[in-house]
């Protein structure tokens, strides 16, 4: 079942010479998990903000084509409409606390009181969330006094309560720690197992070939191959566009292994499973 | 990062009131001296907010805020002690300069409504949690804008002097003296303000998108996670403070 479809979506911002998106058609169905790579200027956090709406009602540019959330056109739609279809969660995870909340409890109600739900459903999912992130220990917590991880769990959280059908992740991990950016991807696989449409920017490819069911390979704000986790990962020209492969990718390309696909494995399991497969249980 | 905040936690009968009904005694309390203008008539009111204060078991914080403006009350007392319009009465004269009686009055008028006003704002202020106050502003039709603007300020302000100081350590590691006399301290002030003011900048751009992906603009009716608790007997007391204020302007146009 579609649950996103990007007809012919081109975008240049405001004063800037060359577009950021440029005639970008694809479809996302219902449950994928799409991880999103390319390299700097590629457009990926350019299609983040389209998806929500904030590319052209907040951002003032030269927008064409359209972006079909089941059937609510993002065009037509305001940004608070789409916010309960599609949630965001950005970079930063400083600048996506609210300001406005003096505990993390009341942070995540923060999306739900603008939204007007009932104060007993507003709790219910407040409950829910901050177990299903495992932030009930630091719930009386000021929000600006979390670690870098916890807040951006927070701010996953905070989405999450809205109950968005398709959750845009844009570089969620870039400004953590290792340990941060391990809670953060924990947090990230209980997404899917709430089986929501996620897309999923990263240069974590070992963690996008974890997740991924499908890739979308962004260069110079055009689609370079929208295709299954492991068909991109296995394509000869990654390093000549400036991007690498998980390093099992990596190993399996040096090894010359290669699945009965012709694609070469993304995961250590199936790397390991080929490598016995080949040489026998005794290998290592 | 702490919030902004006044707000002294105590277990009083004050801080039991609800928001609102402070907000409507603050309101009386500093207009009434102004519709009815006799020194004793504030005086009495100055002596209620103390009285509340010292019940509200805030007053040690209230002694900073009134030292604060002796100076300033001072100053009014001098001048119109020497200089009011309609001195004429001497009271006393140190170093050939003379106060009037005339004058020392309208001075202690002046001096006691605001003090009046201090008392009463601390009152609200180190009694209420802000976020309540807030909270219950809106509820009663404020903007919802104007309320996140007046939450954000009390924990923005804090982060801001965080920045701050992480661009003046960034600065000293690169060897700019940031410490010493105060020529040296306003030196460097001067390069902190382009880092500091363009962050905000880029925090507050990013920010209001965080806002917005939640709902912040959203056209439906807000609702709200806390229940507003209003103790028994609140709606007589707000009552009786608008009769209360009704009585002093009937006061004061009858006589």
């Amino acid at each position: 079942m579609k649950k996103i479809t990007i007809n012919n979506l081109s975008y240049k911002y405001l004063l800037a010479e060359n577009k950021a998106l440029n005639n970008i058609s694809l479809e996302v169905a219902k449950g994928d998990f799409i991880g999103v790579i390319g390299p700097n200027k590629a457009g990926k956090s350019t299609l983040c903000k389209s998806l929500v709406g904030l590319i052209p009602h907040f951002y003032k540019g030269e927008f064409e084509g359209e972006i079909l959330i089941d059937k609510l056109n993002t065009l037509n739609s305001s940004i608070a409409e789409i916010s309960l279809k599609v949630g965001l969660v950005f970079q930063d995870p400083f600048n996506q606390i609210s300001g406005a909340k003096l505990t993390v409890y009341d942070e995540l109600a923060f999306g739900l009181e603008n939204n007007g739900v009932e104060r007993e459903e507003m709790i219910a999912r407040i409950d829910k969330y901050l177990d299903l992130m495992d932030l009930n220990k630091v719930k009386d917590n000021n929000p600006f006094e979390l670690s870098g991880g916890q807040m951006q769990r927070l701010a996953i959280a905070s989405i999450m309560a809205l109950k968005p059908d398709v959750f845009v992740l844009d570089e969620p991990t870039s400004q953590l720690d290792p340990q941060g950016t391990e809670e953060v991807f924990k947090a990230v696989s209980r997404l899917r197992e709430e089986n929501l449409t996620v897309i999923l920017v990263s240069q974590k490819l070992n963690k996008l070939a974890d997740y991924a069911n499908k890739i979308l390979f962004l260069n110079q704000g055009e689609i370079v191959a929208y295709d299954d986790t492991a068909a991109v990962f296995s394509r000869n020209d990654l390093e000549q566009m400036g991007m690498g492969a998980p390093i099992y990718t990596e190993i399996a390309r040096e090894l010359g292994l290669k699945n009965d696909k012709d694609q070469y494995p993304i995961r250590k399991s199936e790397i390991k499973e080929m490598l016995v497969a080949k040489y026998g249980k005794n290998i290592g | 990062m702490r919030s902004l905040s006044l707000y002294v936690k105590r277990n009083s009968l004050i801080h039991k009131i609800d928001p609102l009904t402070k907000i409507i005694y603050v309101f009386v309390s500093v207009i009434s001296p102004f519709i009815m203008p006799t020194l004793m008539f504030a005086f009495s009111l100055t002596l209620i907010n103390l009285l509340l204060l010292l019940l509200a078991k805030v007053i040690k914080r209230v002694i900073p805020i009134i030292s604060f403006v002796f100076i300033i009350i001072l100053t009014i007392f001098v001048i119109q002690g020497m200089f009011y319009g309609a001195n004429q009465t001497k009271l006393f004269t140190i170093f050939n300069l003379s106060f009037y009686v005339e004058g020392i009055l309208y001075a202690a008028k002046i001096s006691v409504r605001a003090i009046n006003v201090l008392l009463a704002f601390s009152l609200l202020i180190l009694t209420t949690p802000p976020a309540e106050m807030i909270e219950s502003l809106v509820r009663r039709g404020m903007p919802a804008k104007l309320g996140y603007i007046m939450h954000s300020v009390l924990q923005i302000i804090p982060m801001m002097s965080s920045n701050a100081s992480i661009i003046m350590d960034a600065q000293r590691a690169r060897g700019m003296e940031t410490e010493g006399s105060l020529w040296v301290r306003i030196k460097a002030f001067i390069p902190l303000i382009g880092p500091l003011v363009m962050s905000s900048l880029v925090n507050t751009h990013e920010r209001s998108i965080a806002l917005e992906v939640r709902g912040f603009s959203a056209a439906t009716k807000k609702t709200f996670l806390h229940q507003e608790e209003v103790p028994g007997g609140m709606k007589q007391l707000r009552v009786f403070f608008f009769l209360f204020l009704t009585a002093v302007l009937a006061w004061r146009l009858v006589l």
